[in-house]
């Protein structure tokens, strides 16, 4: 169990695609103001940054930590950059908790950043993320990422009767929650039936059960919790910060549907915290796709095996007992790829300590999760947040 | 700014290479562990079964099975199960238009080294069924 690891303060510049002529520089420096003011430090209080960013193509630079704690003024500090394809944010929280809680650092700040949107053209990514899979054979054939996803959610709705009208109930109510979220790409009032009627990407997904290439920025700042600023009081902590590998062909699992690496990720990360999915009030879950929500909580088991029905008796709706991605996870807040996670974290901790910006938890939980995988839930990251 | 890049990689496929060479020619080489007798097409280099790096090759026939198929902007593609092999492959389908649920390898027709499969309209008689 991880018991000294506080988080100190964080801030978001917004998930969206930039057209005002900012650069993922601009956006990191915002990010990292914010997260300081939020926690009453200065930079010279901060001994570590640990960066994300999922591709050198995608920033068109190579090492980035350097050049970012050069940006953001933090002068002689230690700094790494940490990948992992779509989990790369929250894998770099992991290794600032690591840092934190084996006294490498006292007070570490995180920084995820990604210009997805603006940078390259939409196919130019979509080739990209073709190779976050085994280049080799899956990324030789062309498959892109959508039709891979497209067929682990078809191996999904054989085994588990999920339909497309379940995945597009996600992606409305995602979008839904993105309305309170000022810093959300895509806060929209849809319907069950504009996402079914919105055009085919990958049968069964269409256009609205997908996630948006988003720009952005995120931090946060960890701290020992003896080390936390004298005000303002009343922190998150973290319980546990577990990840774990699936195989990274498709075809090479038992249930192509059934993320297997997330359930060991999970299950690890309870017995870590010394908790049971039934002690999680609310979660932060991965949703690059509708559907992959769906697995993702299959997964979690934060239904008692009962995924499907859960889905539909509203239990992760913002009225139900877990409340998922009330933040309006990838598919409504956005998915500058290095961020997504560090803003997962920061979505938690904040409505777990009551000041959350966008839409708050009706009754604030002792415990949060958040989830975030690479690949087809390839590499999966998973933490545990207590309350103050 | 505007900015170019362009790169032109030479990767060796190393201890590979046996299967991207089948491959090229249509052909559907899978390695097999002598350990566990688990067959793996795609080819590995070490058992993804249990883990041991005993493997030899074998030739399949190049018939499949489709098991989940999906239709994209960005092409057609399939989860198969190539007969005699105990893992699945993902492919390209080289005939999106026939909607089959059996086919056979096809050598790569746009010079990257993927795994096409063309779809046949009936059950090849030594498909194994596995």
């Amino acid at each position: 169990m991880i018991s000294n690891v506080s988080f100190a303060g964080g801030a978001m510049a917004p998930f969206n695609r930039r057209k005002d002529g900012s650069s993922f520089r601009d956006w990191a420096r915002a990010a990292v103001q914010g997260a300081l003011d939020d926690a009453n430090l200065e930079v010279s209080d901060i001994d570590a940054l640990v960066v994300a960013s999922e591709s050198d193509f995608f920033t068109m630079q190579l090492n980035p930590a350097a050049l970012l704690a050069d940006e953001c003024g933090l002068v002689g500090v230690a700094a790494k950059r940490v990948e992992g394809g779509g989990a790369s944010g929250h894998l770099a929280v992991h290794a600032g908790v690591a840092e934190v809680a084996s006294g490498m650092a006292r007070r570490v700040l995180v920084l995820g950043v990604e210009p997805s949107a603006s940078h390259l053209k939409g196919t130019d990514v979509g080739a990209l993320y073709g190779l976050s899979f085994d280049a080799w054979t899956d990324g030789m054939t062309g498959i892109d990422s959508t039709s891979l996803y497209a067929l682990s959610a078809q191996a999904f709705m054989a085994r588990t009767g999920a339909t497309v009208a379940d995945f597009a109930r996600i992606a409305v109510r995602n979008r839904a929650h993105a309305c309170a979220n000022a810093n959300a790409h895509l806060p929209l009032d849809i319907s069950l039936d504009e996402v079914t009627a919105s055009p085919v990407v990958a049968s069964p997904y269409r256009r609205l059960d997908c996630s948006p290439l988003s720009d952005g920025a995120a931090a946060i700042i960890l701290a020992r919790t003896s080390d936390l600023p004298a005000r303002p009081q009343g922190r998150a902590r973290f319980r546990a910060a577990v990840s774990a590998v699936d195989t990274v062909r498709l075809g090479e699992r038992s249930d192509p549907g059934f993320f297997a690496g997330k359930q060991r990720a999970a299950q690890r990360a309870y017995a870590a915290a010394g908790v049971t999915a039934a002690d999680i009030g609310m979660a932060e879950v991965y949703d690059s796709y509708s559907g992959a929500q769906l697995q993702s909580l299959e997964a979690l088991g934060l239904a008692n095996g009962q995924t499907i029905a859960a889905e539909r008796e509203d239990v992760f709706s913002a009225q139900g007992a877990v409340p998922v991605n009330l933040s309006g996870g990838l598919l409504g807040q956005g998915a500058p790829v290095g961020a997504t996670g560090v803003a997962q974290v920061l979505s938690a901790a904040l409505q777990l300590e009551g000041r959350y910006f966008g839409q708050q938890v009706a009754n604030a939980p002792r415990f949060a999760l958040v989830d975030t995988h690479g690949g087809i839930a390839t590499l999966n990251a998973v933490s545990i947040l207590e309350a103050p | 700014m505007k900015h170019q890049l362009k790169l032109d990689y030479t990767i060796p496929f190393g201890g590979l290479q046996p299967y991207f060479d089948a491959l090229h020619d249509g052909k559907a080489l899978a390695s097999a562990c002598n350990s566990c007798g688990s067959v793996a097409f795609p080819a590995r280099t070490q058992c993804g079964n249990c883990r041991s790096s005993d493997m030899k090759w074998v030739r399949l026939n190049g018939t499949a099975r489709v098991l989940f198929r999906t239709d994209a902007s960005a092409g057609s593609f399939a989860l198969v199960k190539f007969d005699g092999a105990d893992t699945s492959s993902t492919v390209a389908l080289d005939n999106p238009e026939n909607d089959a649920m059996f086919g056979t390898i096809v050598a790569p027709k746009d010079g990257a080294p993927g795994l096409w499969l063309t779809l046949v309209d009936t059950e090849n008689e030594e498909h194994d069924g596995r």
